[in-house]
Order: C-alpha cells, then structure tokens, then sequence
C-alpha cells in the first residue's frame, strides 16, 4: 500500500504555478477544464443554431426572401472567418467528447451485472430515449449528429447529393441553380428522412446539453437553475421542431 | 406480509485484489423482515462458517448510517432501493418473498476490490490529504460571535459536511466521478470564513489528485445525488467547477 500511495503523490503542491502558460495547461489537461470548454463550445454552437434556424425558416417565406438572404450571406467578407471559427468550434467539442468518453471509460473497467437509476424525477421531454436517460446517451447522440451533419454537408456544401440538381442547362450555358432550387430538392430527397431524425436527435442531444453547459460553467443557482432547465427543453424543442420541419414540408407539403 | 423471507442472493465474490472474481448464489430461507440488509448477510456468514466455507467480506462499522464504511451495490442501486439512507438502514422488508438480490462491490478503476465486497477507498483519503482541511492551531474554542456566518452560508456549509465520505456517488455515476464527492468537501470549507486562506490551492489540489486517483468526469448526469446517502446536492459540483475557475483565473497561486 505504502508504494501506491507514493506513485500517486503529485510532483508539487501547487497544482497551478505562477508561469504565464503552465496555468492555462493546467486548466486545460484537467477534468474541470476540459468540461468548461466543452460547455462554452456547445453554448456557441448553440447560438449558430438559433441564426440557422432564423435563416432557414425563410423557405416558408418564399423563394425571393431565402434566395436574397442567402445571397447577402455568401457576399459578405467575414463569412470564410466565421466558417473557420464553427469548424473550430465543432472540431473542439467533438474532440473533447471523445478523448472524455474514453477518459470515462477507462475510470471504470469491471463493470456491473445490473445498474438501476435512483433518480425519482420524472423525465422531461426529450427526457428518455428507448436506450435511458437522455444524460447517459451524449456521446451517442452527438455521433448520430455527427452523422447528420456529414450527409448535410455533402449536400449543401459539397453539392454532391445524386438526386439533386446543382446546375441547369440555360441557352447561355450551364448556371448554378438557385439556393431555393436546391434546398427545396434536397428537402425532398433520399436524404430528407436523415434530415428528419439527425433534427429530433439534436433535440434530445441538446435539452440536456444547453442546461449542462451552464453547470460546467459554475452558473447553477437556485434562484435562475430551474428556469435554465426549462429553457433547456423549450430551446431543444424549437430547435427540433423547426429543423425537422423543413423536411416534412420538402417531402410531403411542397 | 409475511414475517420472514426465502431468498436468492447472487454476490461477487473474489479472493483478493488480483485474483478473478465471480458470482456465487446462496439460498437463505426464514430472514425475518426486521433484520437489516447487513444482518442479514451476517446470517449468511454463519451458515457459511457453519459449513467451513470462507465467509463473504464487506466493509460495515457504525450500521447506524454516519461512518460511511458500508457500501454495497445491491440490485444495481448504491446502498439499495431507498433514497438518503446507507446500506445499513435498508431492511429486508424492502424485499419481497423469493426475491433474487444481486451485491456487488463498489465498482471504478480508483476503488479496486480488496477481497469479495470490500474496495479500497484510500483514494478519497489521498484527495483529502491535499486540502480537505482547515491549517490552524487548534485550541480552546474561540468566542462564538467573533466570525459572524450568515444563517444560508452556515446551511451551505453544514449540508456539503453531511458527506460520510462512503464513495456511492462514484459507485453510481456511469463515468466514476469523484466529482459529488470532491465539491462537497471543496464547498463545506471554501464557503466558510476559516476556510478563506487555502480556498484556491484547496480546489486546485483536491481536483489535480481527483484527476490523478482515474476517476471519471462529470457528465450533469445526476445520478450521484440521487444515490447520496447525505443527500448532498449537485449544486455543489457547480460551486466546485466556480472554485476551480475561479483558483486558474483569479488566484496567485
């Protein structure tokens, strides 16, 4: 016993130093750290998410306003710069999630014949998922996002969806199609249904995230925690409704 | 009801810490309802010595719920079905007639099974060690209105020490995480006066040994508070994240 206490005895007793770096290392290598940044990651990409949605929902409004707003978007200069900053901003939450998970996996090795939650709470809404708690299920959530988020970019950004025209034949030669030309065919494509469930898992992924995040951060009280919980399930559920709106109305409405 | 009870119990049992373990069923039959979980076991253990066979090891002291030494994970519930209470405050008369009991011993990577249902929890001490404490000369006791403590920060305070210390949030937790564990004892010092003068090193060193001992990390899963024994609250794990924030960005040290 006396040599296992030794190797885990830490170099210094100072955990920080007063370095100009070693502190920010620190912070970052530790548990706390790591969760802090994954908090402020996910917090940020949820405001994308709201600017999204806002866009996107200009479908309903017509093909003029969606066409406009997405060619005032591409025009502006800044767009590449925020481009970076979200693949950032992705990449660090994604990354975290997977170095955590395995951190988490390793912390417990043997595991139980049986386990049973002790939480006598109901679930919310976005609550419970056929496998458990939504809390339980991050990782896996976040990978079927991931998932999503792949198809979504082959087409839209990549433009590579079979079924999708990109580009139509005109007298004067061959011409980009319009955003809304294109949107409104991959909103009724083959890839409409994934379009559909990667919206609602997000839902789920994010009525536990956006609350979590405040408590990674320290800003849990009790005067403000229940109203962020509620906000909590009211955003995921806007979020969810509004993305996987779009879709339905492609494939069955339009 | 009946008074007494026929079961089937299917517990870990393992020789020591690097032998493989397995799980052995024993029938019990007329455990009366008033017995407590851990009587029960000891019923068991007499038969077992009766029978010359090695009797099952688990950690127990006070059976009286305050000394945090019993644990058990009993049908995948840390310190069984009720809420608030340890392992040694359940009855059998939470069970029913016939019922199969599955005990297993705490598990996680920081916690390794000693013998049967007993883990070694030394490292608790270990984060303990490195700030779990106040460093003053302790004397005759000091005039009671010297340090005037708010009626809530004494709440606070005397909430996060209701933690024994027994190790169920980490039992509980699907990542292992000390972190219940380490914001009670972080939040029942830092939000007292005496504790001021080591509120940054505390959080610092208490967090850097936690991550050092393998635990897991917090996932806001919750689970932990529901299994407390101490009932002690996940709020606390929000003040330890402040704690920690506030040591890295404000702090000398």
């Amino acid at each position: 016993m006396v040599t296992k206490l030794a190797e885990k005895q830490q170099p210094s007793p100072s955990a920080g130093g007063r370095s100009a770096t070693k502190w920010i290392m620190t912070l970052l290598s530790s548990s706390i750290g790591q969760k802090f940044v994954m908090g402020i990651t996910g917090l940020l990409l949820c405001s994308f998410l709201v600017v999204h949605l806002a866009g996107n929902l200009l479908v309903y409004v017509g093909a003029d306003a969606y066409n406009t707003y997405a060619k005032e978007l591409h025009s502006m200069l800044l767009l590449p710069v925020a481009e970076v900053g979200l693949f950032l901003l992705l990449f660090t939450h994604i990354a975290l999630a997977f170095k955590l998970t395995r951190d988490n996996q390793r912390a417990r090795q043997v595991g139980y014949q049986q386990t049973q939650s002790k939480i006598q709470e109901k679930p919310s809404l976005f609550g419970q998922t056929p496998m458990g708690r939504t809390s339980s299920w991050m990782f896996i959530s976040g990978a079927i996002i991931l998932a999503f988020l792949i198809v979504h970019m082959i087409d839209m950004k990549l433009h590579l969806n079979p079924s999708v025209e990109y580009s139509i034949k005109t007298p004067e030669g061959v011409v980009e199609a319009k955003p809304y030309d294109i949107i409104i065919q991959v909103l009724g494509s083959l890839t409409a249904p994934i379009y559909i469930v990667g919206t609602i898992v997000l839902g789920f992924h994010l009525s536990h995230g956006f609350w979590s995040a405040f408590q990674s951060l320290g800003l849990n009280h009790p005067k403000y925690m229940p109203w962020i919980k509620k906000l909590a399930i009211l955003f995921a559920f806007v979020i969810a409704a509004g993305f996987a709106s779009l879709p339905i109305w492609g494939l069955f409405i339009h | 009801m009946s008074e007494t009870l026929d079961l089937t119990l299917k517990v870990w049992r393992q020789p020591g810490s690097d032998a493989p373990g397995r799980y052995v069923e024993y029938k019990l039959t007329g455990i009366s309802t008033h017995m407590s979980f851990l009587e029960m076991l000891d019923v068991l253990n007499e038969q077992l010595i009766a029978k010359g066979e090695e009797m099952i090891a688990f950690d127990h002291d006070c059976r009286e719920g305050i000394c945090g030494m019993c644990s058990l994970m009993i049908n995948g519930q840390a310190h069984g079905p009720d809420t608030g209470t340890t392992t040694c405050q359940l009855h059998m008369r939470r069970f029913k007639n016939r019922d199969t009991i599955v005990v297993e011993p705490w598990r996680a990577k920081a916690f390794p099974v000693i013998r049967d249902l007993v883990v070694d929890r030394s490292a608790f001490d270990r984060i303990i060690e490195k700030g779990g404490f106040i460093s003053v000369n302790t004397g005759s006791a000091p005039e009671a209105n010297a340090i005037p403590v708010p009626a809530h920060i004494q709440e606070t305070a005397m909430d996060a020490a209701a933690c024994i210390g027994c190790g169920a949030c980490v039992a509980a937790c699907k990542n292992a995480s000390a972190m219940l564990f380490v914001s009670a004892k972080v939040s029942h010092l830092s939000t007292l006066p005496q504790g001021q003068p080591e509120r940054a090193s505390r959080a610092q060193n208490m967090v850097a040994q936690m991550d050092l001992e393998g635990f897991g990390n917090c996932t806001n899963t919750e689970e932990c508070q529901a299994a407390c024994p101490a009932e002690i609250s996940v709020s606390n794990i929000a003040r330890l994240n402040r704690e920690y924030l506030r040591a890295k960005l404000c702090s000398y040290e």
